[in-house]
């Protein structure tokens, strides 16, 4: 019964908003009150939704629903002949020890990012890349993006993997996402479309809630490219201006039944139920180190004052 | 007789012409004999072969593999001639924390290693510091120079 | 991209899922595949119980589960549910059946909502062997005994009063042996 009621929460919480903070701004209240507790009433105020069992007096954590947006790499590798329950607990682990260490903060495809890694070869000994974020994977430990700059007229990309302890910083200059999942058609796109400066600064956001989706629409050169971009049904591409016969063979390859296929979606997933459990156990340290954060970062500019 | 047609129909579909069974795209976009490159430095010959739409031919790598990544030594014609280069980019997909380019670069070379041009108009690859100063060699072949030529390195 | 996707929400299900698809021959390829095993989840829904051969049958389980949790979690007012109970269900008053009569009779269900029970093999017969699938709760009578009770069995009834036999002699025995002992002492 008990675990219908948090069901019932979770579809809830994703039925009113897929990127809704309010974890986030509601935790910051709590901060000014009372810093890090764990009473009823301040878990409570924290949105993290915390329920006593009633027999039994355990407690039974539930993650907030966007929580699987902002930590995917979290999630295990779908693919069940490569599933071992220990070898991800213990990557959890690891992950979360390696936050502790260094913000990584939430960050979608389209985002534009600012990383810092140490290098021995530069004089300086760190090299900064800035750039946006094209596509985003792998799970675990293994958890990588990859940034594209067009840098001197030349398209730079560049593979960073997330828990490489070589990373010192990861910043988000703008968080925003796109129209699409994977922006790989940016190689095939006009320069403008990625470039940005070495120098710019982080923008401030006004509203924390709510992560913004910019709809812009891309123009890309004309052919050859380096894939079948209108094989791919994009939604941030400008119309491809290609003869009929393009199209025509798109349409004779497309696979329409894919989506009906119900046991395919499902092994390309991680089941609802145990989303929840992977994000139950991480999610009380996630917001802790995040909290913390926050207070340095206040106090920082008053102790220097 | 019809059921032969059709036999022969189903291994050969007749509606479409016969395909090549090898890629014509480049999946991996490898640096291969008869690859073209992309001279970034000023040299003047490097310049006006790029100038002309008529970019130098990778004709041999120097290594055992035969395909060329960052810091190795090409042999390319360009312009009539034989030329060696040093590639400083690629287009192939690279490991993590190195730069990959959207088009294969190479800086062209004397024999002794020192570049032709004077200048890099590209971004280099940071790792090339380390690559370039284990590659050269005391008194015979010294790459560090192109290193003093770049513009900015990624 | 070696990443859950992340698009979908779906229910863990009930019963052992294998990690790669059964594929067959079909000359449609895939889509062909569906339309098989759309043929079996119609008429799983419509009779309750169907005998198949094993291969389809595990098959179509699977995808039966699916469609029965999916229609569970998401209740009749869901986009993507009704497309896929629409799919999946070929005559459509099926539809009404799903979400009216198969949704409430599982809803308080903790085990798979179907059932997989291998049929009789013939010979000369079809090679693979058959299976019978039916949904749980069905209104015709169990293919297998409800409870399996076996006290009543003679050898066990036998073997329990030996074993009451057994335990009364040792402890006359034990009673015996400490009395001699008390007395001495």
């Amino acid at each position: 019964m008990l675990r219908r009621v948090v069901l019932q929460t979770f579809r809830q919480g994703l039925a009113q908003s897929f990127f809704k903070r309010n974890a986030a701004s509601l935790s910051e209240s709590a901060v000014t009150q009372h810093p890090i507790e764990t009473s009823e009433e301040a878990s409570e105020k924290s949105g993290s939704k915390q329920k006593n069992g009633d027999e039994s007096g355990n407690t039974v954590v539930v993650a907030p629903p966007e929580f699987r947006f902002m930590y995917p790499e979290f999630l295990p590798d779908p693919t069940m002949e490569r599933r071992n329950k220990l070898k991800e607990k213990l990557e959890r682990m690891d992950m979360l020890q390696r936050r502790s260490i260094i913000e990584i903060p939430e960050f979608y495809t389209g985002s534009i990012m600012a990383v810092t890694v140490a290098d021995s070869n530069s004089p300086n000994k760190f090299a900064r890349f800035v750039g946006i974020c094209i596509q985003r994977g792998g799970s675990g430990l293994q958890a990588w993006f990859i940034l594209r700059n067009v840098v001197d007229r030349q398209g730079v990309e560049i593979l960073y993997e997330m828990y490489c302890p070589l990373i010192q910083k990861i910043e988000v200059l703008r968080l925003e996402r796109r129209l699409d999942e994977s922006l790989l058609y940016l190689r095939d796109a006009l320069p403008e479309y990625s470039t940005f400066p070495f120098e710019m600064e982080a923008e401030r956001r006004l509203n924390n809630s709510v992560v913004p989706i910019n709809p812009i629409k891309v123009k890309l050169r004309p052919r050859p490219w380096l894939e079948r971009w209108e094989r791919q049904n994009l939604q941030g591409v400008e119309d491809l201006n290609l003869p009929q016969r393009y199209y025509d063979r798109a349409k004779e390859v497309a696979k329409p039944w894919e989506k009906y296929d119900l046991m395919l979606q499902y092994r390309k997933t991680i089941p609802a139920e145990e989303q929840e459990k992977i994000y139950a156990e991480v999610h009380s340290q996630l917001q802790q180190q995040d909290l913390k954060r926050k207070i340095k970062r206040r106090r920082g500019p008053s102790s220097e004052q | 007789m019809a059921l032969q047609v059709q036999n022969f129909a189903r291994i050969i579909p007749l509606s479409v012409p016969f395909c090549r069974s090898f890629h014509q795209c480049q999946p991996l976009n490898q640096i291969q004999l008869l690859t073209r490159l992309r001279v970034v430095d000023n040299s003047p010959i490097g310049k006006e072969a790029m100038l002309e739409g008529r970019p130098p031919k990778c004709i041999h790598v120097y290594n055992k593999t035969g395909v060329g990544t960052i810091g190795d030594k090409v042999l390319v014609a360009i312009k009539g001639q034989k030329k060696k280069a040093v590639i400083i980019g690629c287009k192939q997909k690279q490991k993590p924390l190195i730069p990959k380019f959207d088009s294969n670069n190479i800086v062209l070379i004397e024999d002794n290693g020192s570049p032709i041009g004077t200048r890099i108009h590209v971004p280099m690859p940071s790792i090339l510091r380390k690559i370039l100063k284990d590659r050269s060699v005391a008194k015979k072949i010294d790459f560090t120079k192109l290193l003093s030529i770049a513009t900015k390195f990624v | 991209m070696n990443q859950a996707d992340l698009s979908k929400l779906v229910s863990a299900l009930r019963i052992a899922v294998k990690p790669k698809p059964r594929l067959f021959a079909s000359p449609e390829g895939p889509a062909g595949r569906l339309r098989k095993l759309k043929a079996t989840v119609t008429a799983l829904v419509k009779y309750e119980r169907i005998e198949l051969n094993y291969p389809r049958a595990e098959e179509a389980q699977s995808y039966a589960e699916r469609l029965i949790s999916d229609a569970i979690r998401n209740g009749d007012c869901h986009k993507h549910t009704m497309e896929m109970a629409d799919y999946w269900l070929d005559e459509k008053q099926l539809i009404h059946k799903l979400f009216k009569v198969l949704v409430p009779r599982y809803k308080e269900y903790n085990s798979s909502y179907t059932k997989l029970v291998l049929g009789p093999k013939t010979y000369p017969g079809y090679y693979a062997g058959t299976a019978i699938l039916e949904l749980k709760g069905n209104p015709f009578p169990a293919l297998q005994p409800a409870t399996q009770n076996y006290h009543y069995w003679l050898h066990n009834v036998l073997l329990g009063e030996a074993k009451r036999e057994f335990r009364v002699a040792k402890a006359e025995t034990n009673a015996n042996l400490s009395e001699p002992v008390a007395s001495k002492n």
